[in-house]
């Protein structure tokens, strides 16, 4: 989860983007700030230069100008109507000649020197007057200079001045001109060059003016303020650079100021730094465009391999990878992961086989039995009310199948396995049913669409099947297994508790040696019932609503009591008595029953004394449960309990029913073996109901045999059942062990177990089972009657 | 050449820088005439040719008589010759030897005239009357120019590459010595100096403030 934050917060492909335009950024700000220096210095370089060059152009330019001034004032002169005016001497011809001649070249003054440069004539304006303080320093300069283009101001006006002799052929004087220097010429030099230009005057009180000017008017004013000596003018957010150059006009001060405006030179490197501003925002976009293609191209075929990735952590295996066609590194990424996909599959497939199949058998195993219990129940559940089916599940347990591996080896119990498989497998073949080994020699039956009367149904025909005996190479084995049937929806909501209410059923069956048994709540240690009945039992014991009831046993040889079994009685406070059956197998199931074994022998031992008489001993006959042989520390507890009434082992009679041996034969035979020597006497109860082999029970220290009241009772009128007593009774006797019938109801019984030799009776024809003092009150009748009696 | 004079003996006296020089004439015999010889010098005392010397008096001037058939001929767009002397009243002939035409002028006070293009031989020559130097030049050609000195005596000569002038058949008596040469400023007059002549021959040597 926090990777994906982190994803989400700087993912690659953000972290792409932003790398690569930072990059871009970083290389474009470079740029920019060498532009920007190079800009800065060549612009100031540029503006020395234009200006410098501006300078040479103005001064080449009045050069120029001086030039074709000279060539047109020499052109002049020697125009032969000029000079024969001239020549004629009179100064009116001649000053009307200069006039005339003068504005044909655009001169203003004309003058005309002898040969000694002495003014001889004037052109008639602007008049000698003007010319005459000038003339001399005029002439010595144009006489040293080239006799041209020396500037002098006349009347505020700069001129350019020429000086050319006048031949006729010799010399004969010289012709003086004057051209103003116009605002035409500092527009030619506009037009030349880029640089603005002022010619300004400075009058001897300091005060400049300026005489031409390409500049406009707030400029012309700004420089008159500053003065023709600033180097900078700042002029409306631009910055005019200057260059002042003095220009040789006699006395006067007069200079060029040129100027150059900054904002004008840096304007195309302004627009140089905007195109790469809009290459640069161009770039940026481009950038971020390219990297989150890019990035897309990397990262989409990853977040999808994270999200195949993820479905592969949830176990989804079936949906193939994108981008495996790519030939790049995702290609190669895609396709790795493909086959990482495909063989964890096909591991998972094997796995699933060996995690939800028996290999023995080829049935699915518990865990896919639960599942497709639990899945069976979920779609049951889905259907809503009365159509609602339901479903059961059969569990069973083979008997005596740790006998037959012990016995017949494993390779052949593994066979008999398979056989039951085989068999179960025949009966169930609705679709949705199912069989499944869980595990040793347990089995259970899925039923869909079943309620509890077609489960015992199926669960009866199920056994049925098992009547016939499997043969093995030369073996037969009968088999016979506790079939257990739970329900859903009426004895569980899920499937793991429905499977252990199967199993509960089915030790029930076992237990009371019926075939088939659907569960109840009464049978589960763990419902609630049985938690209730649990604590009102645990309750009972500690505040003695039970009580130790006696039924008397009798010797058939003289009448006499010999003995008495303990039997437990529940007196319940709401429930009243409650029968034995009740709450005996529960007592059982939860193990309870060692507590109430404990409890009985307790009892016992505490009236044994004071049930003996001088002539008759009597012995106590105590039932004990599996449980009670399981227990290591059972005998030691008995012994305790001897302790502390003073009784002997010697006037108790254990006995233990042939089911609770064969339990676990080695530890109860070990239990045995030390209650008989510590005196008890050992007796099998119920003999002949279970499947305890003599061989067996002849390795046991048993002192007596309990026939079942089953035979007893049946004796009279069947002859096989007589038979059975009569041969148990022979067979006891012949291995040394006493024999006792319970079941007695009449006494035609009595009197045939007599004949046959029984030791030992005990029945209702004798007495029910009675209290303490019912007993002993039946005791001392029973004794009376008889000395009565011959 | 119309300037040829019979010689006389001209000693030279030499006078400090660039002052006029002394001459004394060696007069071979009263009665005859004598022969004038002067020697011309630039200011690097180097012999000056187009110089012009003339000898004036009362009885020269009487005895001027005008030259006929005088020309100033225009070839290879130069007047020849450069500097011409002539008697006043001559007629001054210009003929013109290119196949350009020329405009010969004259501004000089002495002569003040124009022939306007022209080819061949000008119509009329043109008379000098007055005695003065007058510079001529061509409208046409800026660089032509000639002088024509106008004298009011029969003796005059104009020096060759040799700087000498030799005036010959000159009567013995005083005479003002006049040397003008085209390279002294214009509008100059002639150099003047008092040269009395005997009846020998005499030798006068003239340095000219002049650089040719």
């Amino acid at each position: 989860m926090k990777m994906r934050l982190d994803q989400g917060r700087w993912g690659l492909s953000a972290r792409i983007v932003a790398l690569s335009l930072a990059l871009l950024l970083l290389v474009q700000a470079a740029v920019f700030s060498a532009l920007r220096i190079s800009i800065g210095q060549s612009a100031r370089d540029q503006i020395a230069q234009e200006l410098l060059i501006g300078e040479r152009v103005w001064l080449r330019l009045l050069e120029q100008n001086a030039q074709t001034l000279a060539q047109g004032a020499a052109l002049l002169a020697a125009d032969y109507g000029f000079r024969a005016a001239v020549s004629s001497g009179d100064l009116g011809t001649i000053r009307s000649a200069l006039d005339n001649h003068g504005a044909r070249i655009g001169a203003t003054i004309t003058a005309l020197l002898d040969t000694r440069m002495a003014l001889r004539a004037v052109a008639e304006s602007p008049g000698p007057s003007a010319l005459a303080p000038h003339l001399a320093q005029l002439v010595s300069a144009l006489q040293l200079g080239s006799h041209s283009g020396q500037i002098a101001v006349l009347g505020g006006v700069p001129y350019q001045f020429v000086l050319v002799p006048m031949r006729a052929p010799l010399l004969i004087g010289w012709v003086l001109m004057g051209f103003p220097i116009s605002q035409k010429l500092a527009d030619d030099m506009r037009a030349l060059s880029d640089v603005h230009l002022a010619l300004v005057r400075r009058a001897p009180d300091g005060q400049d003016q300026i005489i031409i000017s390409t500049l406009p008017e707030d400029a012309r004013q700004r420089l008159l303020e500053h003065g023709a000596d600033v180097s900078e003018l700042a002029l409306d957010g631009d910055l005019l650079v200057t260059r002042s150059v003095k220009l040789r006009a006699g006395s006067s001060d007069l200079r060029t100021v040129l100027l150059r405006s900054v904002g004008e030179v840096v304007e195309p490197f302004r627009r140089t730094e905007a195109a790469h501003g809009w290459i640069t925002a161009l770039g940026v976009l481009l950038f971020a465009v390219g990297s989150v293609f890019v990035a897309r191209r990397v990262t989409t075929p990853l977040r999808s391999l994270v999200h195949a990735a993820e479905r592969l952590g949830r176990g989804k295996y079936d949906v193939p990878m994108q981008y495996t066609a790519r030939r790049d590194e995702i290609g190669g990424l895609a396709k790795a992961f493909d086959r990482m996909r495909i063989n964890i599959d096909a591991q998972q497939a094997e796995i699933r086989q060996l995690a939800y199949w028996d290999r023995l058998t080829g049935l699915p195993n518990r865990a896919r039995f639960r599942d497709a219990v639990q899945q069976a129940i979920d779609q049951h559940a889905m259907v809503d009310g009365s159509s609602r089916g339901a479903l059961a599940v059969v569990l069973l347990d083979l008997d005596r199948f740790k006998h037959v591996n012990d016995v017949l080896g494993y390779s052949f119990g593994d066979l008999l396995l398979h056989a039951v498989a085989k068999r179960l497998q025949r009966q169930v073949v609705a679709p949705g049913d199912m069989v499944a080994r869980l595990g040793g020699d347990e089995f259970a039956v899925l039923l869909t669409g079943c309620d509890a009367a077609q489960a015992m149904e199926v669960a009866r025909r199920l056994a049925a099947s098992f009547e016939l005996p499997l043969a093995f190479e030369d073996q037969t084995v009968d088999l016979s297994a506790g079939f257990g049937v739970a329900c859903w929806p009426i004895h569980a909501a899920d499937a793991e508790v429905l499977l252990s209410r199967a199993e509960v059923a089915m030790y029930a069956a076992k237990n009371q040696t019926t075939v088939t048994r659907l569960y109840d709540p009464s049978l589960d240690s763990s419902s609630s019932q049985t938690l209730s009945l649990l604590s009102e039992l645990r309750y009972a014991v500690e505040h003695d609503e039970l009580c130790l009831f006696l039924q008397p046993k009798l010797s058939l040889s003289d009448a006499t009591v010999v003995a008495a079994e303990a039997l437990v009685r529940w007196q319940h406070p709401q429930r009243g008595l409650v029968p034995p059956l009740e709450f005996i197998p529960f007592a059982e199931q939860t193990g309870f029953v060692r507590q109430l074994t404990l409890w009985m022998f307790d009892r016992a031992a505490r009236l044994w004394a004071g049930l003996q008489t001088p002539e008759q001993p009597l012995r106590l006959a105590i039932n004990l449960s599996t449980r009670d042989l399981l227990d290591p520390e059972f005998p030691l507890r008995l012994d305790a309990i001897l302790a502390t009434h003073g009784a002997p082992a010697g006037g108790f009679c254990l006995e233990i029913t042939e089911s609770a041996i064969m339990d676990d034969p080695q530890r109860a035979q070990g239990t045995l073996h030390r209650l008989a020597q510590r005196g008890f006497k050992l007796s099998i109860d119920d003999f002949g109901t279970g499947y305890s082999s003599l061989s067996y029970l002849k390795r046991l220290p048993v002192d007596e045999l309990k026939i079942d009241k089953s035979f007893v009772i049946g004796m009279e009128q069947d002859e096989d059942d007589a038979k059975i007593v009569r041969s148990t009774i022979d067979l006891a006797h012949n291995l040394g062990l006493s024999v006792v019938a319970e079941g007695v109801e009449n006494r035609a019984v009595w009197e045939q177990l007599k004949a046959l030799g029984c030791d030992e009776a005990q029945g209702y024809f004798l007495s029910k089972p009675l209290t303490e003092a019912g007993f002993l009150q039946w005791c001392q009748d029973w004794s009376r009657e008889r000395a009565c009696r011959p | 050449m119309f300037a040829n004079g019979s010689g006389y003996c001209a000693c030279v006296a030499r006078w400090p820088a660039f002052a006029v020089a002394l001459v004394t004439a060696l007069l071979r015999c009263q009665a005859q005439a004598a022969t004038v010889q002067v020697q011309l010098q630039d200011a690097a005392a180097k012999p000056l040719s187009e110089g012009v010397v003339f000898l004036e008096s009362r009885e020269a001037r009487s005895a001027s008589r005008p030259l006929a058939g005088a020309e100033l001929a225009q070839v290879g767009k130069q007047f020849v010759p450069r500097v011409s002397i002539i008697p006043v009243g001559t007629a001054l002939h210009f003929p013109n030897r290119d196949t350009v035409r020329h405009h010969v002028y004259s501004f000089s006070p002495v002569k003040t005239f124009e022939l306007k293009l022209y080819t061949g031989s000008a119509a009329n020559p043109v008379l000098f009357d007055r005695s003065g130097i007058a510079v001529l030049g061509c409208n046409i050609h800026d660089n032509m120019v000639a002088w024509v000195v106008v004298v009011e005596t029969p003796y005059y000569g104009r020096s060759g590459p040799d700087g000498q002038v030799v005036l010959g058949n000159v009567p013995p008596g005083s005479y003002r010595l006049r040397v003008w040469h085209p390279a002294l400023p214009v509008g100059a007059p002639a150099l003047d100096q008092a040269l009395t002549v005997g009846p020998e021959p005499a030798g006068v040597s003239l340095r000219l403030p002049v650089i040719p």
